[in-house]
């Protein structure tokens, strides 16, 4: 007999699956791109005789041809963007001109920024081995939190290169930089690895950061070049000049080989087919992860979102539930600490770690060593991610394995439907807005406080005279003959976190041990509204805790350990005003308008939802005050047609917010959180139906804006998927669930369709 | 309105996006700002010099000026203990040290960002002392208060409180901004009371604030000071007004708490040089295993003997132990001994344990009385299982250890 839970390789696995009929009609499209040959470029002739030692040492005796190119624009003090896939050794993009530099004037410095601690630590380690065969002395170091304070001194008088991030640096390192003379004196590197990842809010604020930087920097006499790297994208060069505020020269092409990739595109089955409703992709998962498992096949899961994660991994747990001390499957996501994470990336890298199971926090170069496949619950947001994800699996080896499972979604659909939109098209935008007034006032107390504005300065490209003279009314800084000061004993930079729209994070605290209670995790206000009301559970590692006290004053949770069988969802209601349009097209029937709105957050009820079968077993109220903030927004006004009720309209409003809000991302790079949709039966301003598309930001970060300017082809496509989508009257696919059978699809092609057509 | 509406308003104002590339300018000059006389109303005199202008004021106090317990020319009858004083220690000062006491008062606690607006100094002259307090004019005359300060003159000693973890790391960075223009910041020998008043009265005193110690040990209590976290909000509400009147009131703060550095050092002085104070068996328990720390084993064990002489054994339990680890470092071991036996019951559990232990390999190695080490091991044992001051694999560890001596004196006791 055929032992069960025989080892299996990637390609015999696919070949079993080929065969079962079952799994062969959840597949909708299966595709393998073939190995591609190197593109090599001989070592530069100044290359460092050091440098060539220590790459041909390791084997390496030519360049791939965007190194050299790296290289050359590098040491010609050229500011670059590199756009670079995963395994195709883009850090010696930056490694190359940067150690060069070094070795031939060891007073140079140089930064490198990485978007999280746990990268600069990975980076860190792999750029030490360089060096040391190298057998040359350059002092490179991380500086971030985890730095111990008797090193701290040593980093700021003698480090070469300085790996932080770009919280460490905006709240750590600008606000103290004459502790840093020798640093920014010399500084001629500043290198953004993962550019890609500086989007939207955080994207926003990190620009200022560098401006700050810069700022600095010409106070000590340098003027540093910089040398980005980002994963595919459809604006890397736009991305980095406006984040730089500099000039920068682009390489597109990579000339490292690619490996053999398998991409399955499965979509779960329909169990009831009148209301489309497919089967779980969260179970589809398990099942396949299972097999992955048993076959012995190093995989990584990717899930949307914390609760999702924490739920394969007690899904999963169950396969290892007999054996004692079995750490083989490990969730990884945003919110543990650090020590937590550290331990799950070493175990991946060991291999006693076989199923991990994150959150887009490991879609970045984390170095986790050999992953043989790649399960993504959903479509991550947008194209980039997907080939991060995807990436993931075979970096260093022949056959990979890509497992696509949508989701009800319209969006995971619509990619299950249309491969070629993942594997074949060009990627989204990022945008950023650094020009966002509140994110600028911010940065602009912390410049202030860094070095005085003089009467005559700008900042960055802004011009800031008057907002400084605002901020001297506020009582921080004060007017001098040539001057503005600061002056108030408050430290700016930690009244602004870069990472979330709210400004405090609350934090989680298990108070299950008597006398012993401890901080397991921390989560922005915003999401807090919906994941730690009174009562909700929070999952953390697999383990269930029930939220008991939600302090939201002192922005504690106090949670205790629980076994139940379900888990908690909320629902937040949206309140909105129109304070100022900006921009504005009318129509016969319709009309669209850009400009600022203030809108009112109030979280409602929470359902409990039991597990496996998720079914709603309970709900209850949640009492937190209601979150008010001012933001830009696109919103689109129509006329009510013939013969439509106020009911009819609200359905139809409903289901078009939720399509158009599930196309938007294909079109803007952006985190799905940072754009919300929201329909108005009868809107405050105007009296009429309105669908509002805001930034999920105070103030705006330019997302809307973008919407305003290319409503057309999100319309377009909508209808599109809409009419084309298989249900009856209307499902999680396209319109949304819908509870009746009224054919709401219609109406909703319809009004979308009015306005499309007025529009052409 | 609201400050983000406020912020939002101002979105209008944003204005060109041109980026004005403007060259590092050469140093110029300050203006002088416009309050100056009525600052020099309140009691301020201004001095100009090449990098702008700074106000300054003077106090001069007599020898036998008396501030708390002490007069201020006590202090060259501390230098004299120490000159005649064998003993060495960090702490020391001498006739040859050019001696100045050192407090600053600043916008903030740290950054860039933080201005200094006041810099005390305190000299110690031959026949009396001299209180020159310089405050900045503005944040633009900043280079002219630092360059009045003659900090980048011929070296001195600098005694501060705190000094080395605040008031030098923060003059060193205003320094940095103008390094361009003053001279370089000279390197100064420093003496840091806050360290010295940890070392002398931890235990003793809860909290080290200098006010605290002024009053529980110098004999100075203030009357109508400000207290200290107000000082940056009266700086500013200077600039801004233009009055200097509650200004005044940081800088009487400043000089007391510069005069009481004085009394401090004095102070701490005869507590390390002779042993004549009334001061708690943990204080002369601290000093001595200071001296010990550094090495000075005749000081240490003449401080821990006079606890030991002089207090219950319930109050000299720590000076026992730090003796006993002593003697037995001599050789004297029947005294280390009973000085373990005595300190044993009257320390925290970690020092109890590791006093059993002591006394167990006393009695293992140097005396042979294999019963009593083991003896000593068992109660050992018996505390560390029931404490709860260990980390658990700590614990495993301490257990193991003692498990082994004990089964390792047994077979010694058999053989």
């Amino acid at each position: 007999m055929m032992q069960l839970n025989r080892k299996k390789s990637v390609d015999e696995l696919i070949e079993i699956w080929k065969k079962d009929s079952n799994f062969k009609q959840n597949i909708l499209h299966m595709e393998t791109i073939n190995a591609q040959p190197a593109q090599y470029a001989p070592f530069p002739e100044q290359l460092h005789s050091s440098i060539k030692k220590a790459l041909m040492e390791r084997g390496i005796e030519q360049l791939y041809t965007h190194q050299r190119m790296a290289f050359d624009y590098g040491i010609s003090g050229q500011s670059f963007t590199a756009v670079t896939p995963t395994a195709s050794g883009k850090s010696l993009c930056y490694h190359l001109p940067v150690l060069h530099q070094i070795l031939n004037d060891p007073s140079s410095r140089a930064i490198y920024l990485f978007p999280t601690k746990a990268l600069a630590q990975d980076q860190k380690t792999d750029l030490n081995n360089l060096i040391e065969s190298m057998d040359e002395e350059i002092l490179s170091y991380t500086y971030d939190g985890d730095t111990a304070p008797a090193i701290r001194q040593k980093i700021r008088k003698a480090g070469h290169i300085v790996m932080t991030n770009p919280d460490m640096l905006h709240s750590g390192i600008l606000p103290h930089h004459t502790k840093w003379v020798s640093l920014f004196e010399n500084l001629k590197y500043i290198v953004i690895d993962e550019l890609h990842t500086y989007k939207g809010v955080f994207g926003s604020h990190v620009a200022h950061v560098i401006r700050r930087l810069k700022r600095i920097c010409k106070f000590y006499g340098s003027d540093p070049i910089f040398i980005c790297t980002s994963a595919t994208i459809k604006n890397p060069k736009e991305l980095a000049e406006k984040l730089t505020n500099t000039t920068h020269q682009l390489i597109a092409d990579s000339g490292a080989p690619i490996g053999k990739k398998t991409f399955l595109f499965y979509n779960p089955p329909i169990v009831h087919p009148t209301f489309g409703v497919r089967r779980s992709s969260v179970l589809e998962v398990r099942d396949l992860a299972t097999e992955l498992y048993e076959a012995g096949i190093q995989t990584i899961v990717f899930a949307k979102s914390r609760v999702r994660v924490e739920m394969l991994v007690t899904y999963l747990k169950e396969l290892t539930k007999k054996k004692i001390q079995d750490e083989s499957i490990r969730g990884y996501r945003g919110g543990y600490l650090p020590n937590e994470r550290r331990a799950i990336e070493k175990g991946l890298r060991d291999g006693s770690i076989q199923i991990v199971v994150s959150t887009n926090a490991l879609e970045l170069g984390v170095d986790i060593g050999q992953l043989q496949a790649c399960i993504m619950t959903g479509y991550p947001g947008n194209i980039a991610s997907a080939w991060q994800q995807a990436g993931r699996a075979g970096r260093r080896q022949d056959s990979a394995l890509i497992i696509y499972v949508a989701g009800a979604t319209a969006l995971d659909q619509y990619v299950v439907n249309h491969p070629k939109y993942l594997l074949g098209s060009t990627p989204e935008e990022a945008l950023i807005n650094p020009e966002n007034i509140l994110i600028l006032m911010e940065h602009l107390k912390c410049a202030s406080f860094e070095l005085p504005f003089s009467m005559t300065d700008t900042y960055g490209e802004f011009e800031v005279q008057e907002l400084l003279a605002f901020l001297e009314e506020e009582g921080v800084l004060v007017k001098t003959s040539s001057n503005w000061h600061w002056m108030s004993d408050r430290f700016p930079a930690h009244e602004i976190s870069l990472r979330s729209a709210a400004q405090e994070n609350v934090v989680i605290i298990d108070w299950s041990v008597p006398g012993s209670s401890k901080v397991i995790g921390e989560m922005d206000t915003y999401s807090a509204m919906t994941l730690l009301h009174d009562e909700a559970i929070y999952l953390h590692q697999g383990i269930q805790y029930q939220v008991e006290k939600l302090d939201w004053e002192e922005k504690k949770a106090f949670v205790r350990e629980v076994d139940v069988d379900y888990f908690t969802d909320a629902n937040l209601a949206v309140e909105l005003k129109v304070l100022n349009e900006d921009k504005n097209k009318a129509y016969s029937s319709a009309q669209i308008s850009y400009g600022d709105v203030s809108l009112l957050a109030i979280p409602t009820i929470f359902k409990k939802i039991r597990f496996n079968t998720h079914e709603n077993i309970g709900s209850g109220k949640i009492h937190i005050p209601p979150l008010e903030m001012h933001t830009n927004s696109t919103w689109l006004s129509f006329d009510m047609p013939e013969n439509w009720s106020e009911e009819m309209l609200t359905d139809a409003l409903t289901g078009a917010a939720y399509s158009i809000g599930s196309f938007i991302p294909l079109y803007i790079q952006c985190d799905r959180k940072d754009l919300s949709v929201v329909p108005q039966v009868k809107s405050t301003h105007n009296e009429k139906p309105t669908l509002f598309i805001y930034d999920s930001y105070p103030g705006g970060i330019g997302l809307s804006e973008k919407v305003y300017e290319i409503l057309d082809r999100i319309l377009e496509e909508s209808i599109h998927h809409v009419d084309a989508c298989p249900c009856e009257s209307g499902c999680p696919s396209c319109i949304g669930a819908q509870d009746s059978l009224q054919n709401n699809k219609d109406k909703v092609v319809k009004i979308l369709s009015i306005l499309l057509n007025e529009m052409k | 309105m609201s400050y983000e509406n406020k912020i939002i308003q101002l979105k209008k104002m944003l204005g060109s996006k041109k980026e004005n590339v403007v060259e590092k300018p050469v140093f110029l000059k300050p203006a002088k700002p416009h309050y100056i006389d009525n600052w020099v109303k309140s009691g301020l005199s201004v001095i100009e010099n090449d990098y702008g202008v700074v106000l300054k004021r003077v106090v001069n106090y007599p020898l036998n000026y008396k501030h708390g317990l002490y007069e201020l020319g006590e202090l060259y009858d501390a230098i004299e203990k120490w000159e005649t004083s064998e003993v060495g220690h960090p702490f020391s000062l001498s006739f040859d040290d050019d001696i100045l006491f050192f407090d600053t008062e600043t916008t903030g606690l740290r950054g860039v960002g933080t201005h200094i607006f006041l810099l005390g100094l305190l000299e110690a002259n031959d026949d009396e002392f001299k209180l020159t307090q310089y405050v900045l004019a503005d944040p633009s005359n900043e280079a002219a208060l630092l360059f009045e300060s003659k900090f980048w003159q011929k070296p001195k000693t600098i005694v501060t409180y705190n000094g080395k973890s605040f008031d030098w790391p923060q003059l060193e960075s205003r320094w940095t901004l103008h390094r361009d223009t003053i001279p370089k910041l000279s390197h100064h020998k420093q003496i840091d009371l806050l360290h010295s008043s940890k070392r002398i009265w931890k235990n003793n005193l809860e909290k080290m604030k200098l006010s605290t110690v002024e009053e529980e040990k110098l004999g100075f209590k203030r009357n109508g000071d400000i207290p200290g976290f107000l000082a940056p909000i009266i700086y500013a509400d200077a600039l801004k007004s233009g009055q200097a009147d509650s200004l005044m009131k940081v800088l009487y703060h400043n000089e007391w708490d510069l005069l009481s550095l004085i009394t401090l050092y004095i102070h701490s002085t005869n507590l390390l040089v002779e042993t004549k104070l009334e001061e708690s068996a943990t204080t002369y328990t601290n000093v001595g295993k200071w001296f010990g720390d550094l090495k000075q084993k005749n000081e240490s064990e003449r401080f821990l003997r006079k606890v030991t002489n002089q207090f219950d054994e319930n109050e000299s339990g720590l000076a026992n132990f730090y003796l006993a680890i002593e003697l037995k470092r001599k050789g004297q071991y029947e005294e280390s001994a009973s000085c373990f036996e005595r300190a044993v019951n009257n320390l925290d559990v970690k020092k109890q344990v590791k006093a059993y232990e002591q006394l167990a390999m006393l009695n293992e190695h140097q005396f042979k009385r294999f019963d009593k080490a083991i003896q000593f091991s068992l109660e050992a044992l018996k505390l560390v299982e029931k404490a709860n001051c260990y980390e658990s694999t700590q614990k495993m560890k301490i257990i193991e250890q003692f498990e082994k001596r004990i089964h390792r004196i047994e077979n010694k006791n058999i053989s």
